[in-house]
């Protein structure tokens, strides 16, 4: 056995090889792509275990087995064509030319019995290789598309489909050259048919650990993002994200549906607008696999699902891999990838789609145990401000207290051994001014409880904003400030006028505590576009900047503030915010330290919840 | 007696004055370390504004003063406060005129 024979044995080997294994997947599942690529395989094949058993055995060859033998051969390019058609259309006109080419060579093949005349055995040749390299091409395009181990195998195979063309083009032409040249085409074909063979055998059943070692870069990338995904600022961006980093990897768009437990549905959130935004109970090839937890492979998603056929075609679905996404026992959702074609090696990546979904789950179980996190410190937080609630309200109610217990003792002892001293005037003012002191507290705290059950609000009538201000600004207790109400024409809405007036007294009380005697305090009043305003201007010690945020919140008080002159819960703003808000307005601050601060309110005239 | 609420300061300087003390008040920390000068007890708020409680006991010992505290609070944790500055005793606000009295008794040095 000479090498060239050797060699030309191997290549034969390899081809029957390729034809037993994709055989084999064809039996498993047959689908059009695999039978496509079994029949040119199988063409391969019969032509070469038909002349392998001729040489060998001696056997006498069959006219008719020889011409079965010649056609299949003659057919190949065109079984290469069909394959490239099944995942990228390939235009009519070269389709109807192949046809044309394979009719027209199948005829000459037979009418000249075998012995076709030069002229048009090149013709028949450059049909071959144009062909092939046509094929070729599109299938170096399709890689260029696709990603992840389908891009590795379509390189492969498009290389293969290169060099067969290759081979075929220099088997053709040997018989055409002249006997002196003939073994340097002979040498030539052989090993691109030992190439195209093991390229073709990378390409269409690359042995697993091959594919494992193109998955990793893939699957690297996109763990390489995950990492930071669980700290994105919500779920819908981290889904997002999921399915950009699932589809750049599969080489197809990705989608990911969240397990609703409340609705017994899946939630997309698909960014394509592709599918429909809710998937429920049976419906739907995501729900199965959600429900079966198995990963599964849909290469025609009409067929799988005739019910949804025209919806599939409208949003261009023809294939679709669809894994679970679980943790531990707890059901997360799915993940499900798709395109408009039917993808070539779509199975093995049913193994890639499995990994992507099982990272999904641990990013999306992160997400949650840190969401969980944040609401048990939310809670604890809550519960600390409670706590300090109390403890502050505890001691603020103390400390009038104690001065009326001692107070009220010490009177009380003095009455006893001195019966007929004169009264203890300055002791009993004291006594009535702790006594309104606490009392004020008290209905303080009382509010802020009604507050938090949205109870602080009642009864509504008609108001006049400008009259209920005036009132306000007609009390005796601003020690000489001038509290001055600016306004062009009653303003009325319905309100509660306890309530509104609270708000309005404690502005002006706050304008008053924090400005220096003599200055003017302003209440401008004035309706527009269903609303009206309150502006309440003093030109006071104003508000830090830091404070503005918070100065609306319980117990905050500005850290210009000293405590001491200004007594007070620090409830005020707290109770006249929720005030505003129950019904339906809004309040804020502008304010410049050292000059002067201005509260706005806003509320609404009519139709007030 | 140190306190920022002028109505407690008043009641307090009262009844001691009743029982025969002289008081001398201040409404925070600064103004009592600048007024301090051999008391036989100091009346002690906490919470105070410019210096509190623990400010104003830090510096009078710093001084070099040994002078007893009692600490007055209406927070509730009145007692642990008193150990944390060195206090002799505490009185929990509000408190019985009585135990006034007895504490300043108790833990007053001398008597002027």
């Amino acid at each position: 056995m000479t090498a060239l024979e050797l060699v030309s044995l191997l290549t034969q080997a390899i081809y029957v090889l390729i034809f037993v294994l994709v055989g084999w997947g064809v039996v498993r599942r047959h689908t059009r792509t695999s039978v496509d690529i079994a029949l040119f395989f199988g063409a391969i094949s019969v032509a070469i275990v038909e002349s392998r058993l001729v040489t060998t055995l001696g056997l006498e060859q069959g006219e008719i087995v020889t011409d079965i033998v010649a056609l299949l051969i003659i057919a190949m390019p065109y079984l290469l064509l069909r394959l490239v058609d099944d995942f990228s259309d390939v235009p009519l006109i070269i389709n109807r030319i192949a046809e044309g080419g394979l009719f027209l060579s199948a005829v000459a093949f037979i009418a000249t019995e075998g012995t076709v005349p030069p002229p048009i055995l090149l013709a028949v040749v450059i049909y071959f290789a144009a062909l092939s390299t046509y094929c070729a091409v599109a299938f170096v395009r399709a890689a260029r598309r696709a990603a992840g181990v389908t891009r590795r195998r379509l390189q492969a195979v498009a290389l293969g489909t290169l060099l067969l063309g290759l081979a075929i083009f220099f088997a053709g032409l040997a018989p055409l050259l002249p006997s002196a040249m003939a073994g340097l085409p002979n040498g030539l074909t052989q090993a691109l048919a030992l190439a195209s063979a093991i390229a073709y055998f990378v390409g269409f059943t690359s042995p697993h650990v091959l594919r494992r070692a193109w998955q990793e870069p893939e699957l690297r990338a996109f763990l390489r993002r995950a990492a930071s995904l669980p700290r994105m600022p919500d779920t819908p961006s981290i889904v997002r994200a999921l399915q950009d980093g699932a589809g750049s990897t599969l080489g197809a768009r990705a989608a990911i549906g969240l397990f609703d437990p409340e609705t017994n549905t899946l939630r997309f959130q698909d960014p394509h607008g592709v599918l429909p935004s809710e998937i429920g109970r049976s419906d739907y090839l995501a729900w199965r696999v959600f429900e079966t937890q198995h990963a599964e492979y849909y290469p025609d998603a009409a067929r799988a699902h005739p019910a949804l056929a025209s919806a599939y075609r409208t949003h261009g679905v023809r294939s679709l891999l669809i894994a679970p996404i679980s943790a531990a026992n707890q059901r997360l959702g799915a993940l499900e990838a798709y395109t408009d074609h039917q993808p070539v090696f779509s199975e093995d990546d049913l193994d890639l789609v499995r990994l992507l979904a099982d990272q999904a789950a641990v990013i999306l179980e992160s997400r949650a145990l840190i969401d969980e996190a944040a609401r048990v410190q939310a809670h604890e937080e809550a519960a600390r401000l409670k706590e300090d609630f109390i403890s502050a309200a505890a001691h603020d109610l103390k400390t009038p207290l104690t001065t009326l217990v001692a107070q009220a003792q010490f009177l009380e002892r003095r009455a006893e051994t001195q019966p007929l001293a004169p009264a203890d005037l300055p002791g009993l003012k004291r006594i009535v001014r702790e006594g309104r002191r606490l009392s004020a507290l008290v209905l303080e705290l009382l509010d802020a409880s009604r507050l938090e059950q949205g109870k602080l609000v009642g009864e509504r009538e008609p108001v006049d904003l400008v009259e209920l201000a005036r009132d306000v600004a007609r009390r005796d207790s601003y020690e000489g400030r001038r509290i001055t109400v600016v306004a062009e024409a009653p303003v009325v809405g319905s309100y509660d006028p306890r309530r509104i007036g609270q708000v309005v007294e404690n502005l002006v009380e706050n304008a008053v505590k924090y400005s220096p005697d003599g200055s003017e305090v302003r209440v401008d009043i004035a309706q527009r576009n269903g609303e009206a305003f309150i502006d309440v201007t003093d030109e006071g010690i104003g508000i830090p900047a830091g404070d503005l945020p918070q100065i609306f919140e319980r117990f905050h008080r500005a850290s210009n503030v000293d405590d001491r002159r200004f007594a007070g819960m620090g409830l005020g703003l707290f109770l006249c915010k929720g005030i505003v808000e129950q019904h339906g307005g809004r309040i804020w601050v502008e304010s410049r330290e050292g000059t002067g601060s201005t509260f706005h309110v806003v509320l609404p005239l009519e139709g007030a919840r | 007696m140190v306190d920022d609420d002028p109505s407690i300061v008043a009641v307090v300087s009262d009844i001691l004055s009743a029982e025969g003390h002289e008081v001398v008040s201040a409404e925070n920390g600064a103004e009592a370390l600048a007024k301090v000068n051999g008391e036989a007890l100091v009346l002690l708020d906490m919470r105070m504004p410019v210096l509190d409680g623990w400010g104003f006991a830090r510096q009078l010992r710093a001084s070099g003063k040994s002078t007893p505290i009692v600490v007055m609070t209406a927070a509730e944790n009145a007692r642990r406060w008193a150990e944390e500055i060195g206090a002799a005793g505490y009185l929990a606000k509000p408190f019985e005129i009585d135990a006034l009295i007895a504490a300043v008794e108790r833990y007053a040095t001398g008597r002027h």
